[in-house]
Protein backbone atom coordinates (compact mmCIF):
# COMPACT_ATOMS: atom_id res chain seq x y z
CA UNK A 1 0.00 0.00 0.00
CA UNK A 2 1.34 3.56 -0.55
CA UNK A 3 1.28 6.18 2.23
CA UNK A 4 1.28 9.30 3.07
CA UNK A 5 2.14 10.15 6.57
CA UNK A 6 2.10 13.46 8.29
CA UNK A 7 2.59 14.33 12.13
CA UNK A 8 1.86 17.09 14.40
CA UNK A 9 4.20 16.64 17.33
CA UNK A 10 6.03 18.83 20.43
CA UNK A 11 9.50 20.19 19.42
CA UNK A 12 10.97 18.43 22.40
CA UNK A 13 10.07 14.75 20.37
CA UNK A 14 10.08 15.96 16.54
CA UNK A 15 13.72 14.75 16.49
CA UNK A 16 12.70 11.02 17.95
CA UNK A 17 10.03 10.93 14.99
CA UNK A 18 11.83 12.47 11.88
CA UNK A 19 14.70 9.64 12.49
CA UNK A 20 11.69 7.02 13.07
CA UNK A 21 10.23 7.66 10.13
CA UNK A 22 13.11 7.65 7.77
CA UNK A 23 13.67 4.15 8.15
CA UNK A 24 10.35 2.98 7.00
CA UNK A 25 9.25 6.32 4.72
CA UNK A 26 10.53 8.77 2.23
CA UNK A 27 11.13 11.99 4.05
CA UNK A 28 9.28 14.75 1.44
CA UNK A 29 8.85 17.78 3.61
CA UNK A 30 9.17 19.47 7.07
CA UNK A 31 6.54 16.96 9.56
CA UNK A 32 5.27 14.65 5.49
CA UNK A 33 6.63 11.20 4.50
CA UNK A 34 5.33 9.26 2.19
CA UNK A 35 6.26 5.70 0.36
CA UNK A 36 5.40 2.06 -0.64
CA UNK A 37 5.32 -0.01 2.65
CA UNK A 38 3.20 -3.14 3.90
CA UNK A 39 0.71 -3.40 6.25
CA UNK A 40 2.35 -5.44 8.89
CA UNK A 41 5.01 -2.90 8.61
CA UNK A 42 3.13 0.03 8.51
CA UNK A 43 1.43 -1.32 12.15
CA UNK A 44 4.98 -1.68 13.36
CA UNK A 45 6.28 1.39 12.99
CA UNK A 46 2.45 2.80 14.10
CA UNK A 47 3.00 1.18 17.24
CA UNK A 48 6.51 2.47 17.51
CA UNK A 49 5.69 6.05 17.07
CA UNK A 50 2.84 5.85 19.29
CA UNK A 51 5.71 5.09 22.16
CA UNK A 52 7.77 8.00 21.33
CA UNK A 53 4.13 10.56 21.04
CA UNK A 54 2.39 11.88 23.82
CA UNK A 55 -1.21 11.08 23.12
CA UNK A 56 -2.42 14.40 24.81
CA UNK A 57 -0.80 16.90 22.25
CA UNK A 58 0.79 14.89 19.52
CA UNK A 59 -0.92 13.23 16.42
CA UNK A 60 -0.09 11.26 13.57
CA UNK A 61 -2.53 11.28 10.24
CA UNK A 62 -1.78 8.70 7.67
CA UNK A 63 -3.79 8.94 4.28
CA UNK A 64 -3.45 5.17 2.16
CA UNK A 65 -3.90 4.47 -0.85
CA UNK A 66 -4.25 0.71 -2.17
CA UNK A 67 -1.62 1.21 -5.27
CA UNK A 68 0.24 4.59 -6.16
CA UNK A 69 -1.43 5.03 -9.43
CA UNK A 70 -4.98 6.13 -7.48
CA UNK A 71 -3.07 9.16 -6.23
CA UNK A 72 -1.70 12.41 -8.22
CA UNK A 73 1.21 14.12 -7.31
CA UNK A 74 1.40 17.90 -7.82
CA UNK A 75 4.45 19.97 -6.76
CA UNK A 76 4.01 23.85 -6.23
CA UNK A 77 7.37 25.57 -6.16
CA UNK A 78 10.82 23.91 -5.36
CA UNK A 79 10.54 20.42 -4.57
CA UNK A 80 12.30 19.52 -0.91
CA UNK A 81 13.34 15.92 -2.19
CA UNK A 82 12.25 13.54 -4.36
CA UNK A 83 11.15 9.77 -3.88
CA UNK A 84 12.90 8.28 -6.58
CA UNK A 85 15.01 5.08 -6.20
CA UNK A 86 18.00 6.05 -8.65
CA UNK A 87 20.15 8.29 -7.09
CA UNK B 1 7.01 -4.40 -1.60
CA UNK B 2 10.49 -3.88 -0.88
CA UNK B 3 12.44 -1.78 -3.52
CA UNK B 4 16.01 -1.85 -5.43
CA UNK B 5 17.66 1.43 -5.07
CA UNK B 6 20.16 2.13 -8.05
CA UNK B 7 23.02 4.80 -7.07
CA UNK B 8 24.65 6.55 -10.56
CA UNK B 9 26.35 9.45 -8.57
CA UNK B 10 29.08 9.21 -6.67
CA UNK B 11 28.64 9.72 -2.88
CA UNK B 12 29.47 8.29 0.29
CA UNK B 13 26.80 6.19 1.58
CA UNK B 14 26.69 5.87 5.47
CA UNK B 15 24.30 4.29 8.30
CA UNK B 16 22.69 6.94 10.44
CA UNK B 17 20.16 6.60 13.10
CA UNK B 18 19.85 3.24 12.11
CA UNK B 19 18.39 3.97 8.61
CA UNK B 20 20.78 4.58 5.51
CA UNK B 21 21.99 8.23 4.36
CA UNK B 22 23.28 8.97 0.70
CA UNK B 23 25.01 11.84 0.17
CA UNK B 24 26.15 12.72 -3.51
CA UNK B 25 29.54 14.47 -3.77
CA UNK B 26 29.82 15.99 -7.24
CA UNK B 27 33.44 16.64 -9.25
CA UNK B 28 34.73 19.03 -7.61
CA UNK B 29 34.34 17.24 -3.93
CA UNK B 30 31.47 19.42 -3.08
CA UNK B 31 28.72 17.17 -1.15
CA UNK B 32 25.12 17.54 -2.15
CA UNK B 33 21.91 17.57 -0.09
CA UNK B 34 22.01 14.25 1.69
CA UNK B 35 18.93 11.47 1.34
CA UNK B 36 18.04 9.50 3.65
CA UNK B 37 16.48 5.73 2.12
CA UNK B 38 13.87 3.85 4.09
CA UNK B 39 16.02 1.12 5.45
CA UNK B 40 13.05 -1.44 6.09
CA UNK B 41 11.83 -1.29 2.47
CA UNK B 42 15.58 -1.51 0.82
CA UNK B 43 15.84 -4.54 -1.13
CA UNK B 44 18.97 -4.35 -2.62
CA UNK B 45 21.21 -1.95 -4.13
CA UNK B 46 22.91 -1.69 -7.47
CA UNK B 47 26.05 0.45 -7.47
CA UNK B 48 26.85 2.06 -10.83
CA UNK B 49 28.73 5.00 -9.30
CA UNK B 50 31.85 5.15 -6.91
CA UNK B 51 30.66 4.66 -3.44
CA UNK B 52 32.59 5.39 -0.41
CA UNK B 53 31.18 3.37 2.36
CA UNK B 54 33.18 2.01 5.69
CA UNK B 55 32.32 -1.18 7.10
CA UNK B 56 29.49 -0.19 9.97
CA UNK B 57 27.71 0.70 6.97
CA UNK B 58 28.22 -3.24 5.67
CA UNK B 59 27.84 -4.52 9.22
CA UNK B 60 24.19 -2.79 9.02
CA UNK B 61 23.36 -4.31 5.38
CA UNK B 62 24.71 -7.55 6.80
CA UNK B 63 22.23 -7.54 9.52
CA UNK B 64 19.33 -6.07 7.44
CA UNK B 65 19.85 -8.41 4.77
CA UNK B 66 20.44 -5.90 1.55
CA UNK B 67 22.46 -6.86 -0.75
CA UNK B 68 24.93 -4.41 -2.56
CA UNK B 69 25.88 -5.01 -6.28
CA UNK B 70 28.91 -3.66 -8.05
CA UNK B 71 29.52 -2.35 -11.51
CA UNK B 72 32.46 -0.94 -13.07
CA UNK B 73 32.87 1.99 -15.62
CA UNK B 74 32.12 -0.22 -18.41
CA UNK B 75 28.85 -1.44 -16.28
CA UNK B 76 30.44 -4.80 -15.90
CA UNK B 77 29.03 -6.85 -13.28
CA UNK B 78 32.57 -6.74 -10.71
CA UNK B 79 30.75 -8.68 -7.68
CA UNK B 80 28.14 -8.29 -4.89
CA UNK B 81 28.22 -7.63 -0.94
CA UNK B 82 25.98 -10.41 -0.21
CA UNK B 83 25.00 -10.56 3.55
CA UNK B 84 25.33 -13.92 5.25
CA UNK B 85 23.03 -16.76 4.12
CA UNK B 86 20.33 -17.00 6.36
CA UNK B 87 18.30 -19.77 4.97
CA UNK B 88 20.98 -22.40 5.16
CA UNK B 89 19.99 -25.81 4.58
CA UNK B 90 22.03 -28.86 4.86
CA UNK B 91 19.45 -30.99 2.95
CA UNK B 92 19.27 -28.94 0.33
CA UNK B 93 22.99 -28.27 -0.56
CA UNK B 94 23.41 -32.45 -0.56
CA UNK B 95 20.43 -32.67 -2.96
CA UNK B 96 21.82 -29.95 -5.21
CA UNK B 97 25.40 -31.53 -5.05
CA UNK B 98 24.42 -35.03 -5.60
CA UNK B 99 21.80 -33.94 -8.80
CA UNK B 100 25.57 -31.88 -10.16
CA UNK B 101 27.67 -34.90 -9.56
CA UNK B 102 25.35 -37.79 -11.39
CA UNK B 103 25.07 -37.17 -15.30
CA UNK B 104 21.97 -38.97 -15.14
CA UNK B 105 20.43 -36.54 -12.92
CA UNK B 106 22.31 -33.87 -14.23
CA UNK B 107 21.63 -33.73 -17.67
CA UNK B 108 17.23 -33.58 -17.61
CA UNK B 109 17.61 -30.25 -15.54
CA UNK B 110 20.57 -28.70 -18.35
CA UNK B 111 17.79 -29.82 -20.85
CA UNK B 112 15.08 -28.37 -19.34
CA UNK B 113 16.95 -24.75 -19.27
CA UNK B 114 17.76 -24.92 -23.28
CA UNK B 115 14.48 -25.80 -23.02
CA UNK B 116 12.94 -23.18 -21.55
CA UNK B 117 15.20 -20.43 -22.75
CA UNK B 118 14.60 -21.41 -26.65
CA UNK B 119 10.65 -21.72 -26.21
CA UNK B 120 10.81 -18.05 -24.23
CA UNK B 121 12.85 -17.00 -27.41
CA UNK B 122 10.04 -18.44 -29.87
CA UNK B 123 7.66 -16.87 -27.98
CA UNK B 124 9.53 -13.58 -28.86
CA UNK B 125 9.93 -14.33 -32.63
CA UNK B 126 5.88 -15.39 -32.72
CA UNK B 127 4.92 -12.04 -31.40
CA UNK B 128 6.97 -10.08 -33.65
CA UNK B 129 5.80 -12.46 -36.34
CA UNK B 130 2.52 -11.62 -36.26
CA UNK B 131 3.09 -7.80 -36.43
CA UNK B 132 4.36 -8.08 -39.98
CA UNK B 133 8.38 -8.66 -39.30
CA UNK B 134 8.81 -12.26 -41.26
CA UNK B 135 10.58 -14.44 -38.85
CA UNK B 136 9.25 -17.66 -39.89
CA UNK B 137 12.37 -19.08 -41.29
CA UNK B 138 14.33 -18.43 -37.97
CA UNK B 139 11.09 -19.84 -35.99
CA UNK B 140 11.25 -22.79 -38.28
CA UNK B 141 15.19 -22.97 -37.86
CA UNK B 142 15.04 -22.71 -33.98
CA UNK B 143 12.46 -25.68 -34.08
CA UNK B 144 14.41 -27.86 -36.00
CA UNK B 145 17.58 -27.03 -33.29
CA UNK B 146 15.15 -27.84 -30.14
CA UNK B 147 14.30 -31.59 -31.82
CA UNK B 148 17.93 -32.23 -30.67
CA UNK B 149 17.71 -31.21 -27.49
CA UNK B 150 16.91 -34.71 -25.94
CA UNK B 151 20.17 -36.25 -28.49
CA UNK B 152 22.52 -34.80 -26.51
CA UNK B 153 24.46 -36.30 -23.98
CA UNK B 154 27.02 -34.23 -23.21
CA UNK B 155 26.85 -30.89 -21.41
CA UNK B 156 29.52 -29.47 -23.69
CA UNK B 157 27.44 -30.82 -26.83
CA UNK B 158 23.91 -28.95 -25.18
CA UNK B 159 26.11 -25.59 -24.66
CA UNK B 160 27.33 -25.94 -28.00
CA UNK B 161 23.40 -26.10 -29.43
CA UNK B 162 22.59 -23.46 -26.84
CA UNK B 163 24.90 -21.15 -28.88
CA UNK B 164 23.29 -22.29 -31.97
CA UNK B 165 19.63 -21.74 -31.20
CA UNK B 166 20.71 -18.05 -29.99
CA UNK B 167 23.03 -17.28 -32.87
CA UNK B 168 20.03 -18.08 -34.77
CA UNK B 169 17.99 -15.81 -32.55
CA UNK B 170 20.49 -13.23 -32.62
CA UNK B 171 19.99 -13.18 -36.13
CA UNK B 172 16.22 -11.99 -36.08
CA UNK B 173 17.23 -8.92 -34.29
CA UNK B 174 18.21 -7.25 -37.38
CA UNK B 175 14.24 -7.96 -38.38
CA UNK B 176 12.74 -7.12 -35.13
CA UNK B 177 14.70 -3.67 -34.44
CA UNK B 178 14.01 -0.64 -36.92
CA UNK B 179 16.55 1.86 -36.93
CA UNK B 180 19.43 -0.35 -35.60
CA UNK B 181 21.81 -2.95 -37.12
CA UNK B 182 23.00 -5.74 -34.52
CA UNK B 183 25.33 -7.60 -36.72
CA UNK B 184 26.81 -10.71 -35.28
CA UNK B 185 26.96 -11.22 -31.63
CA UNK B 186 30.22 -9.41 -29.97
CA UNK B 187 30.89 -9.06 -26.50
CA UNK B 188 34.06 -8.31 -24.81
CA UNK B 189 33.46 -5.64 -25.46
CA UNK B 190 30.85 -5.28 -27.61
CA UNK B 191 31.04 -3.22 -30.63
CA UNK B 192 27.72 -1.76 -31.83
CA UNK B 193 24.72 -0.03 -29.77
CA UNK B 194 22.46 -3.62 -29.78
CA UNK B 195 25.29 -5.33 -28.65
CA UNK B 196 25.99 -3.01 -26.19
CA UNK B 197 21.95 -3.15 -24.82
CA UNK B 198 21.98 -6.97 -24.97
CA UNK B 199 25.15 -7.44 -22.37
CA UNK B 200 23.94 -4.59 -20.01
CA UNK B 201 20.41 -6.32 -20.08
CA UNK B 202 21.92 -9.75 -19.39
CA UNK B 203 23.95 -8.97 -16.53
CA UNK B 204 21.09 -7.03 -14.97
CA UNK B 205 18.98 -10.31 -15.70
CA UNK B 206 21.92 -12.46 -13.85
CA UNK B 207 21.63 -10.25 -10.73
CA UNK B 208 18.36 -10.38 -10.40
CA UNK B 209 18.57 -13.94 -10.62
CA UNK B 210 21.17 -13.77 -7.98
CA UNK B 211 19.16 -12.02 -5.83
CA UNK B 212 16.20 -14.00 -5.86
CA UNK B 213 17.93 -17.15 -5.22
CA UNK B 214 19.98 -15.56 -2.12
CA UNK B 215 16.20 -15.72 -1.32
CA UNK B 216 15.77 -19.10 -1.37
CA UNK B 217 17.83 -22.17 -0.11
CA UNK B 218 19.66 -23.35 -2.81
CA UNK B 219 23.02 -22.75 -3.18
CA UNK B 220 24.22 -20.35 -6.25
CA UNK B 221 27.31 -21.63 -6.93
CA UNK B 222 26.14 -25.48 -7.91
CA UNK B 223 25.17 -25.06 -11.41
CA UNK B 224 23.87 -27.65 -13.73
CA UNK B 225 23.81 -26.29 -17.18
CA UNK B 226 26.59 -23.87 -16.44
CA UNK B 227 30.06 -25.62 -15.59
CA UNK B 228 30.64 -24.56 -11.85
CA UNK B 229 33.17 -22.05 -11.17
CA UNK B 230 35.18 -20.12 -9.21
CA UNK B 231 34.27 -16.99 -7.64
CA UNK B 232 30.97 -16.79 -9.64
CA UNK B 233 27.35 -17.42 -9.03
CA UNK B 234 26.59 -20.28 -12.03
CA UNK B 235 23.17 -21.37 -10.88
CA UNK B 236 21.89 -17.52 -11.46
CA UNK B 237 23.77 -18.37 -14.96
CA UNK B 238 21.37 -20.90 -15.49
CA UNK B 239 18.30 -19.39 -14.52
CA UNK B 240 19.32 -16.39 -16.11
CA UNK B 241 18.97 -18.41 -19.50
CA UNK B 242 15.36 -18.59 -19.14
CA UNK B 243 14.14 -15.55 -18.25
CA UNK B 244 16.69 -12.96 -20.57
CA UNK B 245 13.95 -13.55 -23.92
CA UNK B 246 11.40 -12.54 -21.31
CA UNK B 247 13.12 -9.36 -19.38
CA UNK B 248 16.10 -8.40 -21.41
CA UNK B 249 15.18 -8.81 -24.82
CA UNK B 250 11.80 -7.35 -24.92
CA UNK B 251 13.10 -4.29 -23.00
CA UNK B 252 15.21 -3.98 -25.93
CA UNK B 253 13.04 -4.19 -28.47
CA UNK B 254 10.02 -1.79 -26.74
CA UNK B 255 13.69 0.93 -26.16
CA UNK B 256 14.82 1.27 -29.32
CA UNK B 257 11.22 0.85 -31.15
CA UNK B 258 9.79 3.41 -28.97
CA UNK B 259 12.75 5.56 -29.67
CA UNK B 260 13.42 5.60 -25.78
CA UNK B 261 17.12 5.15 -26.54
CA UNK B 262 18.48 6.88 -29.72
CA UNK B 263 22.07 6.74 -31.31
CA UNK B 264 23.09 9.60 -29.40
CA UNK B 265 22.59 7.80 -26.29
CA UNK B 266 25.64 5.92 -26.93
CA UNK B 267 29.39 6.89 -27.09
CA UNK B 268 32.02 4.92 -29.48
CA UNK B 269 35.38 4.56 -27.95
CA UNK B 270 38.09 2.70 -29.19
CA UNK B 271 37.28 -0.67 -30.45
CA UNK B 272 34.02 -0.71 -28.18
CA UNK B 273 30.38 0.66 -27.50
CA UNK B 274 29.71 2.08 -24.24
CA UNK B 275 25.95 3.42 -22.70
CA UNK B 276 25.75 6.95 -22.08
CA UNK B 277 24.26 7.62 -18.10
CA UNK B 278 21.09 8.99 -20.08
CA UNK B 279 20.58 5.71 -21.62
CA UNK B 280 21.91 3.43 -18.56
CA UNK B 281 19.27 5.65 -16.77
CA UNK B 282 16.26 4.34 -19.32
CA UNK B 283 17.09 1.15 -19.28
CA UNK B 284 17.70 0.09 -15.79
CA UNK B 285 14.08 2.29 -15.76
CA UNK B 286 12.31 0.18 -18.00
CA UNK B 287 14.28 -2.93 -16.51
CA UNK B 288 12.92 -1.98 -13.23
CA UNK B 289 9.58 -1.35 -14.54
CA UNK B 290 9.44 -4.81 -16.21
CA UNK B 291 10.33 -6.70 -13.11
CA UNK B 292 7.59 -5.17 -10.92
CA UNK B 293 5.24 -5.69 -13.73
CA UNK B 294 2.55 -8.64 -13.10
CA UNK B 295 0.74 -11.15 -14.76
CA UNK B 296 -2.16 -13.45 -13.95
CA UNK B 297 -0.32 -16.83 -13.18
CA UNK B 298 -1.92 -19.76 -14.68
CA UNK B 299 -1.54 -22.24 -12.09
CA UNK B 300 -1.38 -19.83 -8.40
CA UNK B 301 -4.43 -18.14 -10.04
CA UNK B 302 -2.98 -15.01 -8.19
CA UNK B 303 -1.21 -11.80 -10.53
CA UNK B 304 2.88 -12.44 -10.24
CA UNK B 305 5.33 -9.98 -10.71
CA UNK B 306 8.21 -11.09 -13.07
CA UNK B 307 10.68 -10.68 -10.38
CA UNK B 308 8.75 -13.39 -8.44
CA UNK B 309 8.35 -15.48 -11.10
CA UNK B 310 11.98 -16.11 -11.18
CA UNK B 311 11.62 -16.87 -7.25
CA UNK B 312 9.05 -19.41 -8.28
CA UNK B 313 11.13 -20.92 -10.51
CA UNK B 314 13.99 -21.03 -7.69
CA UNK B 315 11.03 -23.44 -5.25
CA UNK B 316 10.78 -25.66 -8.54
CA UNK B 317 13.83 -26.17 -9.03
CA UNK B 318 14.10 -26.36 -4.70
CA UNK B 319 10.84 -29.35 -4.79
CA UNK B 320 12.66 -31.25 -8.12
CA UNK B 321 16.04 -31.73 -6.15
CA UNK B 322 14.36 -32.80 -3.43
CA UNK B 323 12.26 -35.44 -5.14
CA UNK B 324 8.76 -33.70 -4.73
CA UNK B 325 8.02 -32.78 -8.47
CA UNK B 326 9.64 -32.77 -11.63
CA UNK B 327 11.53 -29.63 -12.79
CA UNK B 328 9.81 -28.23 -15.96
CA UNK B 329 11.05 -24.86 -17.25
CA UNK B 330 9.07 -21.63 -17.24
CA UNK B 331 7.73 -20.82 -20.49
CA UNK B 332 5.34 -18.01 -21.27
CA UNK B 333 1.81 -17.89 -22.17
CA UNK B 334 1.28 -14.89 -23.76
Amino acid sequence: MYVILVYDIGKRRVTKMLKHCRKYLNWIQNSVFEGEISKARLTEMLDQAYEIMDDEEDSIIVFKSKNKEWLEKEILGFERQSTSNML
Amino acid sequence: MKKTYYLFNPGRLSRKDNTLKFTPVDEDGKEGQPRYLPVENVNDLYVFGSLDANSALYNFLGKQSIAVHFFDYYEHYTGSFMPKDYLLAGKMQIAQTQYYLSAKKRMPLARSFVRGAALNMLKNLQYYNRREKDLNQTIGQIEALMLQIPEYNKIDQLMGLEGNIRQAYYQAFDTIINDFEMGTRTKQPPQNEVNTLISFGNMMCYTACLGQIYHTQLNPTISFLHEPGYRRYSLALDLAEIFKPLLVDRTIFSLLNKRQVKSSDFRHELNRCVLKDSARKEFVKAFEEKLSDTIQHRSLGRSVSYKHLIKLECYKLTKHLLGAEGYVPFKAWW
